[in-house]
């Protein structure tokens, strides 16, 4: 009884506020720890708690009606594999049929990409040039965006890492570069005829310049890869993509006679532009793997 | 056989994608994509489609992941370095 | 008889390194720090690849292919170890109390 008034004593003090604590002797049995300062907010505007709920209430709606449309489309999907799918018809057999026959390349994929879809990879290799584009307008070094505080620290840095190279790395990447080049040239220059083409060749070729690039220093690099040599290499691949298909993409017809001879099937020298084709993208690709890994690095190529 | 094969690759995918967006630290998930792209690589290798092996193996395991590294070094998210 | 004798000879190979990667999974999970590790796993990466595949060598006979596995083991063995080097130097390098983990500690280390 005595216990309960007490409690009850207490309960009306501490929400009437003039106690701090509800249970103050729990609170001294721990130790004392002053209480930390912690910014206050106060209670929402009743507006706001409006807003946050119909928020949650609707972006769970939203939610479900996006998952169960999804579900729906996957409902109905045709089966796969079955032989009256919309996907299986003329088009697949006449590239596989007269694929050889039409593009001269042994690799099907590449008469496809290169040949029939031309202008697909034209568009593969616009999306990257603007994405390198866009990437270099972000973060690309100029007299506006830095300060000479920042690029005093940045020139300390860059001194400390050329003194400590590891010696290691520089001795695998001298054995090692040589064959990851000639590997991806291997790839882009044998793409008709064997699986690979221009988007894997370029990516390896790419990865061989970052792994250059972080055994040896940007500067290294720079010898013989800048920013000249970038801007020329992917505006003449690009170019020379769009010249080479132009009578092509304007008359909208996909396959035209071009008068270049096929060549015999399996040599190097066949299947006409895809060969060149194959070339400036990879060329594309090469050159902005290695300027994504430049300018995200450093702020420039 | 090769089912088999397929199938343990599939559900080692899944536990890569469901691990990659559920792990706390952004290196950990950055490892655990590339984890993912290489196994995916495997499986275009054995659905017999090797250009899109190579390519993912290339793009997919090596150099995105390079730039996912950088990434977090520009913005001061990998643990040890002097920014955190 | 020669046939039988390369199959047992591929089939030990393989199984030993089935023994070296099961090993250095366990070394992963019941090892505590990073340097550790790190020693368990190149192991796995060297030695396990190298008896996988001159296994799987020894099983295919004499042909191009087989010359093209050992070139893997080759380059696997030039490009793994220096990426253990370089995990191992980074750790050693941003870990501002390495002293505290290791067992022998040695004055004048070298970096």
């Amino acid at each position: 009884m005595n216990i309960e008034t007490n409690f009850f004593k207490r309960l009306n003090d501490w929400v009437n506020g003039e106690a701090d604590r509800l249970f103050p002797e729990l609170h001294e049995t721990d130790a004392p720890k002053p209480p930390e300062p912690v910014a206050t907010i106060g209670p929402l505007p009743n507006k706001d708690v409006l807003f946050l709920t119909s928020y949650q209430a609707v972006a769970l709606i939203v939610v479900i009606g996006m998952v169960s449309i999804l579900l729906y489309t996957v409902y109905k999907l045709p089966l796969f594999g079955v032989a009256d799918n919309p996907a299986v018809n003329e088009v697949v057999e006449r590239y596989v049929e007269k694929g050889l026959e039409e593009t001269g390349a042994v690799n099907v994929v590449a008469g496809m990409i290169l040949d029939y879809r031309a202008f697909d990879t034209l568009g593969e290799s616009s999306v990257l040039l603007l994405a390198i584009t866009s990437v270099m307008m972000l973060l690309l070094k100029d007299e506006k965006n830095t300060d000479p505080d920042e690029e005093l620290i940045e020139a300390h840095e860059a001194v400390i890492e050329d003194h400590n190279r590891d010696m290691i790395l520089q001795t695998m990447t001298i054995i090692l570069m040589p064959a990851i080049m000639l590997y991806g040239i291997y790839v882009i220059l044998n793409g008709h005829l064997s699986p690979g083409g221009g988007f894997s060749g370029g990516a390896i070729l790419g990865a061989g310049l970052i792994l250059f690039a972080s055994g040896f220093g940007h500067n290294r690099v720079k010898k013989f890869f800048n920013m000249k040599t970038f801007r020329t290499l992917t505006t003449i691949a690009l170019l020379g993509y769009g010249v080479l298909k132009t009578y092509s993409f304007l008359l909208g017809a996909n396959h035209l006679p071009t008068g270049i001879p096929l060549g015999t099937p399996g040599a190097i020298f066949s299947s006409g532009l895809i060969f060149v084709l194959d070339i400036c993208v990879g060329l594309i690709v090469a050159c902005t793997m290695y300027g994504f890994f430049s300018v995200f690095s450093r702020g420039e190529i | 056989m090769n089912v088999i094969y397929e199938l343990i690759l599939i559900v080692f995918l899944f536990v890569c994608a469901i691990g990659a967006f559920l792990s706390e630290r952004l290196l950990i998930a950055v490892v655990i994509f590339m984890s993912y792209s290489l196994v995916m690589s495997v499986i275009w290798a054995l659905l017999q489609s090797p250009d899109l092996a190579i390519t993912e193996a290339a793009v997919g395991a090596g150099v995105s992941g390079i730039l996912f590294f950088i990434t977090l070094k520009r913005i001061h998210a990998l643990k040890g370095t002097k920014d955190e | 008889m020669i046939r039988f004798l390369t199959d047992l000879i591929g089939v030990i190979l393989i199984s030993s390194s089935m023994f070296v990667f099961a090993s250095s999974v366990l070394g992963i999970y019941r090892f505590r720090y990073v340097l550790n590790r790190m020693h368990s796993a190149a192991l796995c990466e060297t030695l396990g690849m190298m008896l996988l595949v001159s296994g799987l060598t020894f099983l295919l006979g004499i042909s191009w292919h087989s010359a093209k596995m050992i070139l893997i083991v080759v380059f696997l063995w030039m490009a793994s170890p220096v990426a253990s080097h370089l995990i191992a130097r980074a750790e050693v390098l941003t870990h501002a109390h390495i002293t505290d983990e290791l067992e022998v500690v040695d004055d004048e280390r070298h970096i």
